[in-house]
């Protein structure tokens, strides 16, 4: 519950960065922006308040400094969808959310990345771009290739993964190990073992899950959706929800919610994971971003007896992609110094900085180091489940705001109502049709 | 004859800059909003890029499912809310229309409820209802009962956010009852008590009649804020589980900020406003009939004498 208030609050941070004095000398690559002021829009989340420590490190070496305003996610997203329609914006760089990709790459409002990669004034030559997580970049960063969304041969790369999360099953070994539980490697295990922990050990819950009507039963649901071989749509865009992965989704989170812990109908992601850290249910299957919050003492129960697994294996192995990027608006005052931040960022030396203050890395390279994998054991684990990060688990396109509330009205039906979910779903596929035909795309059938 | 000019417009220049604030300030938005409703308007887009698509907005919502929904949703909220906040809050006003030493003390603790922020409120009242950390559940589970799924149970959820309002919105009716009740002309009470009246007969033909105008406008404001209320919907349960709470302000805001849909978002607002105008004139309409009717009455009375 105490998340749900910083959910709601929504307040809005504005910390200048100034004051780190500007030291002589400055040669080099960032001797034209020294003195420059950055303003950057993002998201209260741990990751970016872990960005706050090392933003700090980078003005001491590049005289460049940064102004940050750091908004509630959703907040954050309104703001920007009004700031990057000016012809002047404020922001010389934002944090986005990954469905807002689709938004402001189709409304023509973030600068394409390559004319700064091509610079070679501005662009590293150690930067190392084949070492940033290629699950996350296609997720995130590029679009224009395949289904429009991904890349292929006509992509473009718009922003970089920065505070990108996947999901991991994490699990109380305590409690495995005195019933005898194996850790789930397979979808039918985590099934029953979902279910096998209520009775065996009365009063706590197999999994908390997301489950709320709305976005939350939606993420919830397509979280088991891309391991159990479905899809939301084919490669032709129509609706393939329906079929007999998406049923056999919709029957697992049923199975996992009416197993799970009290209420459990009507948990967001934070009343989840309270659930988990205070011990009332004994497997939590979300974003990676909830573990340091596990593993915190002063706020959960269960620190220190929390194992970590990857995400379960349907018919495949696909966990999911979401999180944030940073992107250059269209609209910016200061792209080239905005730019050298988010490459520096992004580079292996603040990546691992900001890994080591709480932030979720963005390199392979970083999950491997030594001094990090000491400071959080699990990050060897979340290295390995990056591997399998599905970057078309969920469809990222302009219609998707719509079908997703629809799919998750719908499933909080089936949770809650009984409703049958086959019935459910052909629903759902049926005005998801009709949706993706008004927007057009079947102009070419 | 100059002077008769400038006599007949002078009120008029006078009531000029209240026109033009009321233009600006009332006409402005509304006429804006009216205009967006025949755009397909994404939040991305400035209004003037927006593609003109007349009344497709409208139609498009009749035909769809979830809003009619909701719209039912809210017709029933309203509905329910407002009568029971009626009869609890005018009975109160009733139960404590005399003299009870700590009275005023009392009148403010009963407010208190309408003045907290209705954020604030949702929080509350969704802590009360946590399944298992909450006080309802809590106390149920002492005294050997089954918890109630609060929030978590289509029924029992809209009961939930029912209860809640009530909670807040009664005060208001009763504040307004009793201020009603105490500024009653006492001849005609007294002259009920001197007739024989009994305490329910004083009450059901001389106070509730007399006091009818005050309830009639209690009864619409009221009215129009149930069918507008958001945050504390939104905090308890943010129009679920399914759609059984997803009341129309509701859907309003995520189908601007959730679904990027501004035009829809304003076909809706003015559906919303279209309903609340036809109530409000068959309100009026109903106190002018009665009006008419008593004084026709009255005058029928007088000329029998």
């Amino acid at each position: 519950m105490l998340s749900l208030k910083s959910v709601l609050t929504g307040t809005a941070v504005s910390v200048s960065m100034a004051g780190v004095a500007l030291a002589d000398g400055h040669g080099g690559p960032y001797a034209p922006y020294a003195g420059t002021t950055l303003v950057i829009n993002v998201p209260a989340h741990p990751h970016y308040n872990a960005m706050m420590k090392v933003l700090p490190e980078f003005t001491k070496e590049t005289g460049i400094e940064v102004e940050v305003d750091q908004l509630q996610y959703l907040k954050m997203r309104e703001k920007q969808t009004l700031e990057l329609t000016k012809s002047e914006g404020d922001y010389d760089m934002i944090a986005y959310v990954v469905f807002s990709k689709a938004d402001y790459v189709f409304a023509d409002q973030l600068e394409n990345l390559a004319r700064f990669f091509m610079n070679p004034k501005l662009a590293d030559p150690a930067y190392d771009a084949e070492d940033l997580i290629d699950g996350y970049v296609a997720n995130i960063g590029v679009a224009g290739g395949f289904k429009g969304y991904l890349p292929g041969a006509t992509g473009s790369l718009f922003g970089i993964p920065y505070g990108s999360e996947t999901s991991v099953l994490a699990y109380r070994k305590d409690i495995f190990e005195k019933h005898g539980i194996d850790v789930p490697q397979h979808y039918d295990q985590l099934l029953d073992a979902a279910c096998k922990v209520p009775e065996v050990e009365p009063g706590m819950g197999g999994m908390a899950s997301r489950a709320a009507s709305g976005h939350q039963a939606s993420h919830a649901f397509l979280l088991h959706l891309a391991p159990l071989g479905g899809r939301v749509f084919d490669d032709k865009w129509e609706p393939i929800i329906n079929n007999e992965a998406g049923v056999a989704a919709a029957n697992a989170l049923k199975t996992i919610v009416d197993c799970g812990p009290e209420g459990s109908q009507t948990f967001g992601p934070a009343e989840a994971a309270a659930a988990f850290s205070q011990g009332q249910a004994a497997m939590f299957m979300d974003s990676i971003a909830f573990a340091a919050g596990f593993e915190d003492p002063s706020k959960s129960k269960v620190a220190g007896k929390v194992g970590y697994a990857l995400h379960p294996e349907g018919v495949r192995r696909g966990s999911q992609t979401g999180g944030f990027g940073i992107a250059i608006p269209k609209n910016a005052q200061n792209k080239e110094a905005a730019f050298l931040l988010m490459q520096w960022l992004t580079s292996k030396k603040g990546d691992l900085l900001v890994a080591m203050a709480g932030g979720n890395p963005s390199r392979f390279s970083t999950y491997q180091d030594a001094g990090l994998n000491e400071k959080y054991p699990y990050s060897a684990t979340f290295g390995e489940a990056l591997k399998y990060a599905d970057p078309d688990w969920r469809p990222i396109i302009p219609t998707w705001g719509k079908i997703n509330a629809d799919i998750g009205t719908t499933m909080s039906q089936v949770l809650t109502e009984g409703l049958d979910p086959q019935e459910a779903l052909n629903g759902v596929a049926e005005r998801a049709r009709a949706i993706m035909d008004e927007a057009g795309y079947y102009t070419w059938q | 004859m100059q002077s008769a000019n400038v006599n007949r417009v002078t009120p008029y220049l006078f009531l000029a800059p209240a026109a033009l604030v009321m233009a600006v300030a009332l006409l402005y938005p509304i006429g804006y909003m009216i205009y967006a409703s025949f755009l397909d308007w994404n939040p991305s887009q400035r209004i003037g890029e927006a593609e003109f698509v007349g009344l497709r907005n409208y139609i498009n919502l009749l035909g769809d499912a979830a809003f009619r929904e909701s719209f039912f949703v809210t017709l029933k909220f309203a509905a329910v809310v407002v009568s029971l906040e009626m009869v609890i809050g005018v009975g109160l006003a009733l139960l404590l229309d005399r003299n009870i030493r700590g009275m005023s003390v009392l009148r403010t603790l009963f407010i208190l409820p309408m003045m907290i922020a209705p954020i604030v409120v949702g929080l509350m009242w969704r802590y009360m209802y946590h399944p298992s950390v909450g006080v309802f559940n809590r106390t149920l589970k002492s005294l050997g009962l089954d918890p109630i799924p609060w929030l978590s149970d289509g029924s029992w959820a809209f009961a939930s956010v029912v209860i809640a309002d009530i909670w807040q919105w009664t005060p208001f009716i009763f504040i307004l009852s009793l201020a009603a009740l105490q500024s009653l002309p006492q001849s005609a009470m007294e002259a009920a008590r001197i007739d024989g009246a009994m305490g329910w007969q004083q009450v059901l033909y001389i106070k509730l009649p007399l006091m009818m105008p005050v309830l009639i406008v209690t009864l619409l404001l009221r009215l129009i804020d149930a069918f507008k209320v958001l945050e504390v919907i939104l905090v308890l349960t943010n129009g679920g589980p399914g759609l059984s709470t997803e009341i129309l302000s509701l859907r309003i805001s995520r189908t601007a900020s959730e679904f990027r849909e501004l035009g829809e978002a304003a076909a809706m607002s003015n559906y919303l406003l279209i309903l609340l105008v036809i109530l409000t004139f068959a309100m009026f309409a109903y106190n002018k009939a009665v009006e008419a009717r008593t004084a026709r009455l009255r005058k029928a009375a007088e000329e029998d004498i």
